[in-house]
């Protein structure tokens, strides 16, 4: 018990000399230091960044909503985008079809979606229409924040309502409220029966920058592009009980989609069934992959600055070779001057870790303020760079402190 | 019977300097009794800084045996001799040096770190040594601002807060003017009347005057070995 508070006592009187080497050469020190500083600040940030990608990502699926397959009739293109090349014929019997036959199915929402031109007096905008049934409101999490949403009704009678996203609020009626007035799509009145729920934006998509019509009102009145038949649709939402059923139902509706379409065995489906699973996952991978980029460009950064500390190191060693043959005349031990340099740069690092540490949280903060961007500086990435930096401190000035401690003390001495 | 504080036998030590060897130290044998006041001359390299440096446990011999309180240092490693150097033998040197910027308490305290004492210990025994030096009202002074005979005063304190068997002191009073190497020479007989072992390494023939036995090195070897005539006392403060 003694030796440890003992060796705790010998290191506290390492720090003490290392700070009064560090501030015998005061500017040189902090000019040291800020090289480590850089190099974490742009490491955190760049962790915080990332993370804040993910979180984005994982609010943009949780945006679709959870549990559900999108089937596009393109042939599925592995983990990239649909080509749109090839597009096939997809149904809103398709989509009945599914419900009735596939288990676990909770709900199917039928969709069109077409590029459009809105114009209120003074103002308009372009935005993607969303035709659509209430199923969607139900499948993907989207819900009318004033007024109300679709309705069967709605549906049934093709009614010219439409329901307005946030964005598109903002761009036609400013800060008036929009429900219940009157708005031209592609020159056709519509009446605005609802304001959907903000679901914000996810890196630089707009979530709330779209409208949603009856699909049977699209159709008949604003569909741009030519569909094969009065019944056909851009793609289905497929609401699943459970993700057990999401996995199985997958493979069920891909396997019903061949049937119905008579895709003979060995050609490629015309089908894509993807689920909101892959989706995350894929997107997950991705954004991982953008943050082990910028941490790699980041760190470059604190290697520099490594490099820095031990250059500094090499040079207050050098200076210092009298005081080492010193106190080794003095009884100092090879590990005693060693751990001497060792704290010294690691001080350094440790400062220059701190500060930038609190300046990545500010500038963090700023980022977070300006870009509307999430950069979360976490409890394990502050403490993930503190003791970085005291690697780096110890990596980068271990080598000058061998090389102290490996001086014969008679020639240590000698020097001037 | 315990054994002399110092034994050599045929001490050696070469440098090898652009490819010829150079015996600095020649075959020295020579033993210091507990309690001596040996004053070491010789001009500059006679070989009688190495072979300081050797029996303070600073350099190692080339060949030759060295007993330093009845251990041979040959089977010793560097840990074990950095022990010794604190323990056993206090050094003074001729530029003092202290750390800069550091107070000579704290400069005191110094082997007390190595010594791994705490922080309490380390700063009541620096004080005392310190007080026992005259400096007892100049603790928290720097180097900057001590009088070369001050700043020796701190040296020596230094060398004896581990209180050593020996002190070695190399050239002290090279860098001080008359009256104050006579002072300090005073508390070296002082401090070897209250038993401590000094050796001191001195081109200055009176200054050596002031130890108990003298010996002369010349080319590597001793030359002469024999005690002072006529020993000077100085006024011990």
């Amino acid at each position: 018990m003694s030796k440890l508070l003992n060796s705790i006592a010998g290191w506290g009187v390492n720090i003490a000399i290392a700070m009064t080497a560090l501030r015998t050469n005061l500017m040189r020190s902090i000019l040291t230091t800020l090289g480590v500083m850089i190099g974490v600040f742009s490491v955190i940030l760049a962790v915080a960044v990332g993370n804040g990608a993910q979180v984005s990502v994982t609010q943009q699926i949780a945006t679709l909503g959870s549990n559900m397959a999108i089937v596009v009739p393109q042939p599925d293109s592995g983990s990239g985008p649909p080509r749109s090349t090839d597009r096939g014929r997809l149904t809103e019997r398709d989509g009945r079809a599914i419900l009735r036959q596939v288990s676990g199915v909770s709900a199917v929402a039928p969709q069109i979606r077409s590029s459009v031109q809105l114009v209120t007096p003074g103002r308009s905008a372009t935005t993607q229409a969303t035709g659509a049934t209430p199923e969607y409101g139900i499948v993907s999490n989207v819900a009318a924040s004033e007024g109300r949403f679709l309705t069967d009704g709605d549906v049934g009678a093709a009614a010219r309502v439409v329901v307005i996203g946030q964005t598109v609020a903002d761009k036609l009626f400013a800060d008036a409220n929009p429900v219940g007035e009157t708005v031209r799509i592609n020159r056709v009145p519509f009446k605005v029966i609802g304001l959907l729920e903000s679901k914000g934006s996810n890196l630089g998509n707009d979530n709330d920058d779209q409208i949603v019509v009856p699909i049977t009102t699209l159709r008949q009145r604003l569909q741009t592009t030519a569909m094969q038949g009065p019944d056909d649709v851009t793609l289905l939402f497929v609401g699943f009980e459970d993700e057990d059923s999401l996995l199985t139902g997958q493979r069920e509706i891909k396997r019903m989609l061949r049937d119905r379409y008579r895709v003979p065995k060995g050609r490629i489906s015309p089908f894509t069934v993807r689920t909101t699973t892959e989706i995350a996952e894929t997107t997950g991978q991705v954004t991982q992959i953008f943050q082990a980029v910028l941490v790699a460009i980041a760190s470059i950064s604190l290697l520099v600055g490594g490099i820095g500390i031990m250059n500094i190191m090499l040079v207050s060693v050098t200076e210092r070779t009298r005081e080492i043959g010193l106190r080794m005349a003095l009884g100092a031990k090879r590990s005693d001057i060693r751990n001497q340099f060792l704290v010294e740069a690691a001080v350094l690092c440790v400062i220059g870790g701190a500060i930038g540490l609190t300046l990545a949280i500010l500038a963090a903060a700023i980022f977070q303020q300006v870009a509307d961007f999430p950069a979360p500086v976490g409890l394990d990435t502050a403490l993930m760079s503190v003791a970085f930096s005291a690697i780096i401190g110890i990596v980068f000035g271990g080598y000058p402190a061998i090389r102290a401690s490996r001086l014969s003390p008679i020639e240590a001495l000698r020097s001037e | 019977m315990t054994a002399p504080l110092l034994e050599t036998h045929d001490l050696v030590k070469d440098y090898v300097i652009g490819g010829e060897v150079l015996h600095a130290v020649n075959g020295v044998s020579l033993t210091i009794k507990r309690g001596e006041f040996v004053a070491i001359m010789g001009a500059s390299g006679s070989g009688k800084s190495t072979f300081m440096n050797m029996i303070g446990c600073l350099d190692i011999p080339t060949s030759g045996t060295l007993l330093l309180d009845g251990i041979d240092t040959k089977t010793l490693d560097s840990d074990a001799l950095a022990e010794i150097r604190n323990r056993k033998i206090g050094f003074v040197f001729q530029q003092f040096n202290l750390l800069a910027r550091t107070s000579a308490l704290d400069n005191v305290a110094v082997p007390l770190i190595y010594a791994g004492l705490g922080y309490t210990e380390r700063r009541e025994r620096a004080q005392a040594k310190l007080e026992a030096m005259g400096l007892g009202n100049r603790l928290q002074n720097t180097p900057a601002k001590l009088s070369g005979g001050q700043q020796q005063r701190v040296a020596i304190a230094r060398a004896l807060v581990t209180d050593p068997l020996m002190l070695l002191a190399d050239e002290p009073t090279g860098a001080l003017d008359t009256q104050t190497s006579l002072d300090i020479m005073g508390i070296f007989q002082k401090l070897n009347d209250e038993g401590i072992t000094l050796i001191v390494v001195t081109h200055e023939p009176d200054i050596a005057e002031y130890a108990e036995r003298r010996i002369v090195f010349r080319d590597g070897r001793i030359i002469e070995d024999a005690a002072v005539k006529s020993r000077r006392r100085a006024v011990a403060g």
